[in-house]
């Protein structure tokens, strides 16, 4: 069932369009992962999907209803971004305490046990915490909040390998007792393609890719071998991406063609990671050929 | 937008209660004890039966202001990010407002009480007591302390909000038309000969009107301004 629609949402700015009639669901009880490149429109689309600000647009629907202003709504949404700023006079402390005081299935005995594993000084005044202690009261949040619907926007840069990690095992571990809708909007496609089990890309405001992990990963392989044999194997198909050396061949295809010869040929499973980027930079040359960009995309942004 | 709801957005706004009530209150004694440290090396022979009068009091209404500047650019855009609505917020900050005004009044109040049995912290001093601001009655007499308050906090809380949306240009823009606007007032009322009328109506204008009336209908505008303001507003 879908919890949050879009329905030919755009957002414009001035003359740029951040998101352009972008139309996606995010289904009850999943975790989404909403995918894409630095001004993609990734943050824009939650931005408008929590009521934060208003599309140009379209329509947006959050359990049925409006979330612009919407009290009853947003009580059931909690969207934890890496830009949150917290005030100044706050201690670590009264950042949970706010929270804990607005989000009806708030649990302040996870919140107490994940405070001690991500070590957060509660005492400490926010403008002193570091950039991955910040980042974790955001985690601590999104988490103990057990919103119905839960976004994390890049949660956690500045936190190490292992803090990363104990997110990923929390998020997975309370998501199993307490199902929800949660999305992740990241850079770090590897550490959650397992997590992950439903993919939405988003490229120059535009939607990309939106389909079930699982789908995604039987759809698409990489083929390697002779030239001629590859180009035999792939014809009639989308190539995403090809590398050629020698009289060899390397291609990602995707919609894997069936019943054909692969006798000479390495047939491998494409990662996540892989099958991302290279539709983004297929879209992105699509766009580039058909001088069709808005404008918005930049050359240098990266996927780190 | 329930008054449990207005609560509960107040609390949040209140959740370092200490620095959000107390600050104004820790520099009004700071500033009061300033002065008689002041006056006590200065030492003015005043005419008996007349108090020195110093301004200080303003002070916690300017600490009140930049307080709930602070409200909207700070706790404004943390609120949000937490599923906190503009309407709600706004609300809430204005039941703090209210709250905040009447309490302080009366703090200022009992102050001016003590000030008349030190007489006037034993150097004849008088900061809380001030001979235009007397009322015969208890209640007027806070309100008429509470009524500046109500003005300030919520010039702020506009102020703020203009901020957070337009940054330092749109405080600029603000106030460069709202000055404008002053000085053309000023120059209409001297082209047409109105300044005796002016100074009438001020020194006409009894206390409680001038220092809670019309500060608490001015404040109710900048509410409202306040409140439009931040409907586009994004944290």
């Amino acid at each position: 069932m879908s919890v949050v629609s879009l329905r030919g949402v755009t957002k414009r700015y001035g003359d740029t369009r951040a998101v352009d009639d972008v139309s996606f669901d995010l289904h009850e009880n999943r975790i989404h992962g909403l995918l894409g490149r630095n001004g993609a429109g990734k943050s824009t689309a939650m931005r408008m999907l929590t009521g934060q600000e208003v599309p140009t647009s379209g329509q947006v629907r959050v359990f049925g209803e409006n979330p612009y202003e919407n009290a009853d709504v947003l009580s059931r949404v909690c969207f934890i971004k890496e830009s949150q700023r917290y005030p100044d006079i706050f201690v670590a402390r009264h950042a949970l305490e706010a929270a804990a005081m607005v989000f009806p299935n708030w649990d302040q005995d996870f919140a107490d046990r994940l405070v001690e594993e991500f070590r957060l000084p509660l005492k400490s005044r926010v403008r002193k915490l570091s950039r991955g202690q910040l980042s974790s009261v955001g985690v601590i949040i999104g988490l103990a909040a057990r919103a119905p619907v839960t976004l994390f926007d890049e949660p956690y840069l500045g936190l190490d390998a292992v803090a990363r990690q104990a997110f990923y095992d929390h998020l997975i571990a309370d998501y199993a007792e307490h199902p929800r809708t949660i999305v992740l909007s990241t850079h770090l496609i590897d550490e959650v393609a397992d997590i992950i089990e439903h993919v939405t890309v988003i490229d120059r405001g535009r939607i990309v890719m939106d389909d079930s992990s699982e789908n995604l990963r039987s759809q698409a392989v990489t083929v390697s071998g002779p030239t001629k044999a590859v180009e035999q194997f792939s014809d009639g198909h989308e190539v995403l991406h090809r590398e050629d050396l020698g009289g060899f061949t390397r291609v990602l295809v995707s919609g894997v063609p069936t019943g054909r010869d692969t006798a000479s040929l390495q047939v491998e499973p494409v990662s996540l990671q892989q099958l991302v980027v290279r539709t983004t930079q297929f879209h992105d040359a699509a766009l580039a050929g058909s001088g069709n960009g808005n404008g918005k995309g930049n050359g240098k942004g990266a996927w780190s | 937008m329930t008054l449990t709801q207005l609560v509960k957005v107040a609390r949040i706004q209140l959740v370092n209660a200490r620095m959000v009530l107390g600050m104004p209150l820790l520099v009004l004694v700071c500033v009061l004890a300033a002065n008689i440290v002041i006056f006590m090396a200065i030492q003015t022979p005043s005419p008996p039966g007349e108090s020195a009068i110093t301004g200080a009091l303003i002070s916690i209404y300017i600490v009140t202001l930049v307080t709930h500047v602070q409200t909207m650019t700070q706790m404004f855009p943390f609120a949000l990010g937490i599923s906190v609505t503009r309407r709600d917020f706004v609300g809430a900050a204005g039941l703090v407002i209210v709250g905040q005004a009447l309490v302080y009044g009366v703090i200022i109040w009992v102050m001016a009480l003590l000030e008349g049995a030190t007489g006037g912290w034993g150097l004849d001093l008088a900061m809380f007591d001030l001979p235009f601001l007397q009322e015969s009655n208890v209640v007027t007499q806070v309100l008429v302390y509470a009524g500046p308050f109500l003005l300030l906090s919520f010039a702020g809380l506009w102020a703020g909000i203009v901020f957070h949306r337009w940054g330092q240009l749109g405080v600029w823009v603000l106030g460069l038309a709202l000055g404008a606007l002053l000085v053309g007032l000023m120059a209409l009322v001297g082209s047409q000969g109105w300044w005796q009328q002016v100074f009438d109506f001020f020194a006409e204008t009894p206390t409680l009107l001038m220092f809670a009336g019309y500060p608490t209908l001015i404040a109710a505008i900048l509410a409202a301004a306040t409140y439009a303001t931040s409907r586009r507003a994004v944290p």
